[in-house]
């Protein structure tokens, strides 16, 4: 029900002293997100994925391409409407201490929306509190222990939690979340990717998830498609666990590959390799194959030409797909 | 003088910390943030220290370097490095000496500890000043040495200021201060915490590399499970600034013994196996009213909880090879 064509953002070039190139952030990127589904974005950071989630969110317009939500092109809209229309998008960041302002209550915090909402609605304020209730019980939190506090008084999940609630607050189809859980303790982190497979299964709510952690991503993104992106293009795509799996690509690779073994529960994969991390700086032209200055295995072809994302159901843009085995596999002791 | 530096001891040093108490003091009163800690640190090995934030860990590596910050306060306990003596009782001087020398620090957020203002090779020259080295061309040499191992171009790097350079490079940078005079025991607080994976991945790499080459003893300070469960040879867990479980990392990991180190481990999500293995742990870290209690500090979140958990703190018991733990569920508590 979320369509997106040939997305590219371009920022532009800074003349002068410190000036440089226009940076081309996203490039020709497609997808479709379904209703209730789900689509993990993975990459390293600058990799242009949180660019994506911004201009789906409303915050950044693209250059070009197209973004069709059920049916109606968003792009083509005058500028007031498509901020109103874009609302069913809505953007979990990562750091939710940020996203709260401090002086205001949990209480003032979701009231704030959801008083625009009741204008727009004709309700009262009776109503402004049962949703407020509502929102709050469909993110695991009991209204009574928060309403009057401040964001401080929260650990950083119940924060992420309110951050969620509140977003929840205008009835969104779409929840984009940008490394929403990492900066949240570890015992409370897969609560919150839980929350957000749950508002999925149970709300019909689609999300887009952007992350660089891929076992996340596997977590959230049951039965949907994972797009691994490198400096704004994409260049594996498919069914997430068959990404997980068979990947082609030798960056998708890397990135399976970085995911942290845990010893005494799982081997190594046979194939896994662990990338020095290259000089990002470098341009590199549009003829050859963005990632070969820092594939181990390039070869001539890949300095020559740049390979085209090819395949339909799992695609790669890879001259020289092999299928790597680099994921660990749990040991067999355990129970 | 090149010498200073060939003479290098290849003997590892261990650190053992004996009734370590820290705590904070705020209007409410004084909270413990390490409370009565007893740990040695193997020689030679990477030893893990995991817990959430509040858990003491990063306090518990500053009390080593016996940089505890105000409001805190070591109350009491000691650290005797190998070589050193106890961190805690020797002359501000001879401990100014062994920060850089002895013990080599990478600090959580590396970027807030270089100086925004002067290029990193003249850091790497204040910091041989600091400590009277009088060859600073071999310091230099050596810095690039290190660099150059960490898959950076150090001539470009020593001309940089911090803001040139990406988190990844920054993390590494710090690691190369930690280690540029020849430290024997390194403490690593959150070395991947900002980063992506990749640049996770290829730290964590370096770490492993430099640690063997140099018979370094590491001490790896992390929230990330997966972090430690890769580098660490052995696994401290803490939890509200006490120790809930060691052992070696194979060990933890495949037979945890402490109801919050299983739930931890449980809470990973993973990359293979079963999708609902990953179970998240219920419940909240505890408050400064929760460490002021008399009962199990993770009694409240604990699905195993026992009617003594409530009342009395269990003790941190051995419970054979290496392997302690907390918790009144396991044997060797009566």
């Amino acid at each position: 029900m979320i369509e997106i064509k040939n997305l590219t953002k371009v920022f532009p070039a800074r003349k002068g002293l410190l000036g440089h190139d226009a940076i081309k952030a996203v490039a020709n990127v497609c997808f479709s997100i379904p209703e209730a589904g789900s689509v993990s974005f993975i990459g390293e950071s600058g990799s242009g994925k949180t660019t994506i989630g911004r201009i789906l969110a409303g915050l950044e317009t693209p250059s070009s391409g197209d973004i069709w939500i059920q049916g109606v092109n968003v792009t083509k809209m005058p500028q007031a409407e498509r901020r109103r229309f874009l609302r069913q998008v809505q953007l979990i960041q990562q750091d939710p201490y940020q996203a709260l302002n401090p002086a205001r209550t949990i209480e003032q915090a979701l009231g704030d929306p959801l008083k625009v909402i009741a204008r727009e609605r004709g309700q009262d304020s009776a109503w402004i509190q049962t949703r407020m209730h509502d929102v709050l019980h469909r993110v695991g939190i009991e209204p009574g222990s928060v309403l009057n506090k401040y964001p401080h008084m929260l650990s950083g999940g119940q924060r992420q939690r309110i951050v969620i609630a509140r977003a929840l607050t205008v009835d969104p189809k779409v929840l984009v979340a940008d490394e929403a859980v990492s900066m949240i303790d570890v015992s409370l982190r897969l609560g919150v990717l839980k929350l957000l497979k749950d508002l999925r299964e149970q709300f019909g709510i689609s999300l887009l998830f952007i992350t660089h952690d891929v076992a996340s991503a596997r977590y959230v993104g049951q039965n949907g498609q994972l797009f691994v992106i490198y400096k704004g293009m994409v260049i594996e795509s498919g069914p997430t666990d068959q990404i997980i799996d068979q990947p082609y690509h030798p960056y998708t690779q890397a990135l399976l590959s970085a995911v942290p073994v845990l010893k005494g529960l799982e081997n190594p994969g046979p194939d896994r390799f662990i990338p020095l991390r290259g000089d990002d700086q470098e341009l590199i032209p549009d003829t050859v194959c963005l990632y070969q200055p820092r594939c181990p295995f390039a070869q001539t072809k890949c300095r020559e030409e740049r390979p085209a994302l090819q395949g339909t159901e799992h695609a790669h843009a890879c001259h020289f797909p092999v299928v790597r085995r680099v994921v660990a596999t749990v040991r067999a002791n355990e129970g | 003088m090149a010498a200073e530096f060939e003479a290098r001891d290849f003997h590892a040093r261990g650190v053992q910390i004996r009734n370590l108490r820290v705590s904070y003091q705020t209007p409410q009163g004084d909270i413990p943030a390490v409370n009565g800690v007893n740990l040695s640190i193997a020689p030679g090995k990477i030893t893990g220290i995991i817990g959430e934030s509040g858990s003491g860990k990063s306090t518990l590596a500053m009390a080593l370097m016996n940089t505890v910050p105000r409001p805190g306060r070591i109350i009491s306990g000691s650290v005797v490095v190998d070589g050193i003596g106890d961190m805690l009782t020797i002359d501000k001087e001879s401990r100014r000496r062994a920060h850089g020398r002895h013990l080599g620090f990478v600090f959580q957020a590396s970027q807030n500890s270089l100086n925004p203002l002067r290029r990193i090779g003249a850091q790497v020259l204040d910091l041989g000043r600091s400590h009277n080295v009088k060859d600073l061309r071999a310091l230099i040499k050596r810095a690039k040495e290190l660099l150059g191992k960490m898959g950076l171009n150090a001539d470009r790097v020593l001309l940089s200021y911090q803001h040139e350079l990406s988190g990844g490079m920054r993390q590494r940078v710090g690691i190369m201060f930690a280690l540029v005079l020849d430290a024997r025991v390194v403490i690593l607080d959150e070395p991947t915490t900002a980063l992506d994976m990749l640049s996770q991945a290829s730290v964590l790499q370096i770490v492993r590399q430099i640690h063997q080459e140099r018979h370094l003893t590491t001490v790896l300070i992390s929230h990330d499970m997966g972090v430690v469960a890769d580098l660490a040879d052995n696994v401290v867990v803490m939890y509200g600034g006490e120790l809930a479980e060691q052992g070696s990392t194979e060990e933890v990991l495949a037979h945890p013994l402490h109801p919050y180190t299983q739930g931890l481990i449980k809470a990973i999500p993973r990359i293979s196996g079963p999708l609902d293995q990953a179970v998240a742990l219920p419940g909240l870290p505890p408050d400064s009213a929760a460490l002021m209690a008399h009962g199990c500090l993770f009694a409240g979140r604990c699905p195993k909880r026992l009617p003594v958990c409530g009342e009395s703190r269990p003790t941190y018991e051995s419970v054979g090879q290496g392997r302690y733990v907390a918790c009144f569920r396991v044997a060797g508590h009566d």
